[in-house]
């Protein structure tokens, strides 16, 4: 594998998604939106078609259009290379080695040909025994490889067939070792990344069997292509939702450096995989959270959402950002103001994401300045004085409905204060109010109540009640009345929903009743 | 009416007003979901260093292979080739499908029509007062009706729809459903009947006892658990739940996202 980084020969591995025929089956009827969505993506698995040795015969010149009628062709002939693996084990003689490797080598080739490699074929004839004793200590590189490359694809896809690999997690684990060679480590670190990404139990397993560490230091070094495999197994094996994972890898000495030192050098591809491992950290451990943000994380993470264009790294940059946003808003915000030493200020940062034409950074930009709203009169300032407010509020118009239920968000915490202690009621902050009623956010907020999401019915009204109690000279609840929201709260009284109806009916008796002249 | 300026004790109404917290989500929270998606549709895009012709042979195999992913929405079997089919995919399919019943439209209008139609009871007291009430669906036309069979003779007569078309096919409920709801329905009013002093004057009614009846009664009816309709304008795709917020199932909601406002 050529080292030295030159472009011309050196291929690097191609990654690409796995179709989730195995997420479909899997589902079943009764299960929450939040635990199906989970099972699904939680699949992050990885097809190898160019291995890391750089052999590309295959992949890409082959270019067979693979149809349903050559599957079981491809499941007979992966049947057969099995078989020949088996007795070139077997073999003792003169020039096994060399048997092994050319076996292994066809298996392979099977194994990396279409959408849907002949993985159950492979395995019912025994594929994984022979492939386990093919990765004993001491054995050439070669065999090495070809071995781990068979294990990364039977890996990548359906859970059983990931699940198969128990057997060659200890042996891949130890191959991740320092002494290995670069191309073969990678290969497992491939394997193990999707072994991984198949669900919490593997998750488990590998680590207690000592995955973490010698993943974790195979992002050491500065070679790009290995830091990118690495990191992309080392952010399956953190994702959780459990947290110890992300508390182990916090203890390795001197992995937050080097995280720190590749996100800020690294070219984008890279940079992508760290910021999930950055994704993850935020989210699950605290002790990660003050190193990284210690280390400077948050101004690295606000340059790269001003400069970079690629959807793939904005979006868990983006996230990073609201993570440790989220975690403390107030503290968080303080020090970034305060390190503000480069054009990119927070707030212009996320008026890019919304002005950006992708949903989910329209959506998780919002989430992030909702948080921000949250914080101190000051930072609610920081936000109401900018250009993001005419951003908002058409946002507000006319986005989908997950991005404007963020908006509104935002846009109700800039009107309030956060109440300090729990008996004081909290503030509005009139001067913000009126100026964005006044930016004509009431329709936004009257659809949000006849829309029939519970959460954002419920931000309408409370919205609403701001204005109507809030708005000077009494003329919140013609104002409210101007834009249908009596019609809209009047909905509610029969509603099924009992604390909706209840608000609803409250503003309406309190705002509406007989002295207010409704014309019926 | 007063209306103070200052901070108003909404005591008495118990309202939660409106109080900014911080919202925070755990990695896997449904709110990331479709972040992640993005994840994996984009993965297949990624290839560095290669040579031109290795390019262009790899976009040949990605679209041949068609390397698709599945919408992650509940219950959804479709499979998407590429971010922008994602995109327009959900835009089509799931956000304007009804949370109550599941059914699909192609235009939030319509959704809208729909939910007030089959799922508001507010709706049907207000046609029961003879209102005109239900809208045609041409976009455009604005002319509405007081009955469900009138706005359809309208449909056919002046915009050509056919005959046998049906906004919202009512479905047959079995004996046994209709048994059990004539009892709630009885029992239901009964208890109307007796909150009848307590309640606020919110609308005025004429006949209580007919409207609230009939409130009742359909508030009692659900479409979850009918028979999915076949001939009906909004598809219903899948029987198990679409996108329901997950706000409406309230014992299903996550612990970890803070709710909104309330002042505890």
């Amino acid at each position: 594998m050529a080292d030295d980084g030159t472009a011309s020969n050196r291929r690097d591995p191609i990654k690409s998604s796995v179709g989730n025929v195995a997420g479909q089956r899997r589902r079943q009827q009764a299960v929450t939106v939040a635990k199906e969505r989970r099972e699904l993506l939680v699949r992050a698995k990885r097809l190898c078609r160019v291995g890391t040795n750089g052999d590309v015969e295959d992949a890409c010149v082959d270019n067979e259009m693979m149809i349903d009628e050559d599957q079981p062709i491809l499941e007979a002939q992966a049947s057969k290379a099995v078989e020949e693996l088996k007795s070139a084990v077997q073999y003792q003689g003169k020039g096994a080695m060399q048997k092994m490797v050319i076996a292994l080598r066809e298996l392979r080739r099977l194994l990396s040909k279409s959408e849907f490699p002949p993985v159950e074929a492979a395995l019912s004839a025994g594929a994984i025994p022979l492939l386990v004793q093919c990765l004993s200590f001491g054995s050439p590189d070669e065999q090495l490889l070809e071995s781990a490359w068979c294990l990364t694809n039977i890996a990548a896809g359906k859970p059983e067939e990931t699940k198969a690999l128990l057997p060659a997690l200890p042996l891949l684990i130890a191959h991740l070792g320092e002494k290995s060679s670069a191309p073969v480590a990678e290969q497992c670190a491939w394997a193990i990344g999707n072994v991984a990404g198949e669900g919490e139990d593997l998750r488990n397993v590998l680590l207690s069997q000592g995955a973490l560490l010698p993943l974790a230091r195979m992002i050491f070094p500065d070679k790009s292509s290995t830091v990118r495999t690495a990191a992309w197994a080392l952010s399956n094996l953190i994702k959780g939702p459990e947290p110890k994972a992300a508390a182990q890898l916090v203890k390795v000495d001197g992995i937050m450096d080097a995280i720190l030192r590749h996100f800020k050098k690294s070219d984008e591809v890279t940079a992508t995989e760290i910021a999930w491992i950055i994704v993850y950290l935020s989210a699950l451990s605290d002790i990660a959270t003050s190193m990284l943000v210690k280390g400077g994380i948050l101004q690295l993470l606000l340059e790269r959402l001003a400069t970079s264009k690629s959807l793939q790294l904005l979006i868990p940059v983006l996230r990073s950002v609201g993570n440790f946003v989220a975690v403390d808003p107030k503290a968080i915000l303080t020090i970034l103001i305060r390190e503000q030493n480069t054009e990119e200020s927070i707030v212009g940062v996320l008026a890019k994401c919304l002005r950006s034409e992708h949903r989910v950074l329209k959506k998780e930009a919002a989430w992030v300045l909702s948080n921000i709203a949250a914080g101190s009169i000051e930072h609610k300032r920081m936000i109401h004085s900018t250009e993001v407010m005419s951003l908002l509020l058409r946002l507000l118009s006319t986005s989908p409905f997950d991005i404007r239920k963020e908006v509104a968000y935002v846009l109700g915490n800039l009107c309030v204060e956060s109440a300090e202690g729990g008996d004081t009621k909290p503030r509005i902050i009139q001067d913000h109010l009126v100026s964005i009623v006044r930016g004509g956010c009431l329709p936004g907020f009257i659809e949000l109540v006849r829309s029939p999401d519970i959460e954002a019915a419920r931000l309408g009204l409370q919205f609403i009640e701001l204005v109507l109690r809030g708005i000077p000279n009494g003329e919140g609840p013609k104002l409210v009345e101007g834009e249908d929201g009596i019609d809209a709260m009047e909905r509610f009284q029969f509603h099924e929903n009992e604390e909706l109806r209840v608000m609803a009916n409250s503003l309406v008796d309190k705002y509406f009743g007989e002295d207010y002249g409704i014309d019926e | 009416m007063a209306m103070g300026m200052t901070v108003d004790t909404v005591g008495e109404l118990a309202f939660p007003v409106w109080n900014p917290i911080r919202r925070r989500f755990p990695p896997d929270s449904p709110f990331f979901a479709s972040g992640n998606v993005e994840r994996e549709l984009l993965a297949k895009q990624v290839a560095l260093d290669l040579t031109e012709d290795e390019i262009n042979h790899l976009q040949i195999i990605v679209e041949t292979e068609s390397r698709r992913i599945s919408c992650p929405i509940a219950g959804c079997p479709e499979r998407l080739k590429s971010l922008d089919h994602f995109e327009d995919h959900y835009n089509a399919r799931h956000t304007a499908s009804c949370s109550v019943c599941s059914r699909v439209y192609p235009t939030s209008r319509l959704l809208s029509i729909h939910i007030s139609e089959a799922h508001d009871s507010f709706f049907q007291a207000k046609v029961a007062r003879g209102y005109d009430m239900y809208e045609c669906l041409v976009e455009g036309c604005g002319l509405k009706f007081k009955t469900y069979k009138a706005r359809h003779r309208h449909l056919v007569d002046k915009h050509k729809f056919p005959t046998t078309f049906e906004f919202f096919k009512r479905t047959q409920l079995s004996k046994k459903r209709r048994e059990k709801l004539q009892r709630q329905h009885v029992s239901k009013l009964k208890h109307k009947e007796d909150k009848e002093e307590a309640s606020s004057d919110a609308m005025e009614v004429e006949d209580k006892a007919s409207v609230d009846g009939l409130v009742s009664a359909l508030s009692t009816l659900t479409t979850a658990d009918t028979t999915p309709s076949n001939v009906s304008f909004g598809r219903r795709h899948g029987r198990g739940l679409t996108f329901v917020p997950r706000s409406v199932h309230r014992e299903k909601r996550t612990e970890s996202s803070s709710a909104p406002g309330p002042t505890n």
